[in-house]
């Protein structure tokens, strides 16, 4: 992801990845206050680790122009049909990214 | 300067605009934990929500869209702001009758103005004034 930074601090990296590619995983419904990069349409949704991407900075922090410390990134696979109980198609899938702290164990 | 007839124009449309949610509010004592969540939510995140019926309009960017495109980019590289605060954050804190109400990069050259404004670099009368000042040289309202 190319972006136009110049970090303030020094970047602290994130600690070992703790999911890897096909763990299950739910995302989280963590209280919205002013700024949220997680979208409701995936909330409480079970998916599919589909890539385990990059560490980059946490974004609450970089909303608010912090950084420093990074998280690991990951690609989330969805089916549409636990997206939109009313989707017709089974094999259809939708991937989306997240940071590590947004994501459980499912 | 607008004329008196203009201003109380002006507040007829402002009270159209009140949020289009079909409950009374006003500064509510009691909010329900639900409607609290709602209130919450950044504007910016409407995937999976009911809408009316929208027209699809693709056109190539305007002058000043290009412009505001490159101000923004170029508050960036000074080191004024960062991408998460210029395109997320500052556009979801002019609030959803803004966000949902302006062109795409309206919400753009707005947040870099209050951006500027927060962090001090131009003081708020300056920049009212010169618009003021722009707006007559130009013979606008």
């Amino acid at each position: 992801m190319a972006r136009s930074r110049s970090p303030k601090n020094p970047q602290r990296p994130a600690g070992k990845a703790r999911f890897k590619v096909g763990d299950r995983v739910r995302v989280k419904d963590l209280p919205n206050l002013f700024y949220s990069r997680t979208q409701m349409y995936v909330r409480g949704v079970v998916g599919t680790i589909a890539a385990c991407t990059y560490q980059d900075v946490i974004p609450e922090d970089e909303a608010f122009n912090r950084d420093g410390q990074l998280e690991q990134y990951y690609i989330v696979r969805f089916r549409q049909k636990d997206l939109w109980p009313e989707y017709p198609f089974d094999n259809d899938t939708v991937q989306t990214e997240s940071p590590e702290r947004w994501l459980e164990p499912a | 300067m607008s004329a008196r007839k203009d201003v109380l124009k002006q507040q007829d449309i402002i009270g159209s605009l009140q949020p289009a949610i079909h409950v009374p509010q006003n500064w509510n004592y009691e909010v329900e934990p639900d409607l609290y969540k709602a209130y919450m939510h950044p504007p910016h995140d409407v995937g999976g929500q009911f809408d009316v019926p929208v027209r699809y309009e693709e056109k190539e960017e305007e002058q000043w869209e290009l412009d505001t495109y490159v101000t923004c980019e170029v508050l960036g590289w000074r080191g004024l702001w960062n991408s998460e605060e210029r395109r997320r954050r500052a556009d979801n804190d002019l609030g959803y009758t803004l966000y949902l109400g302006i062109p795409y990069y309206g919400r753009w050259i707005l947040a870099a103005a209050r951006m500027l404004v927060d962090k001090g670099h131009i003081s708020l009368v300056e920049l009212i004034e010169k618009i003021a000042e722009v707006k007559a040289r130009h013979g606008k309202k």
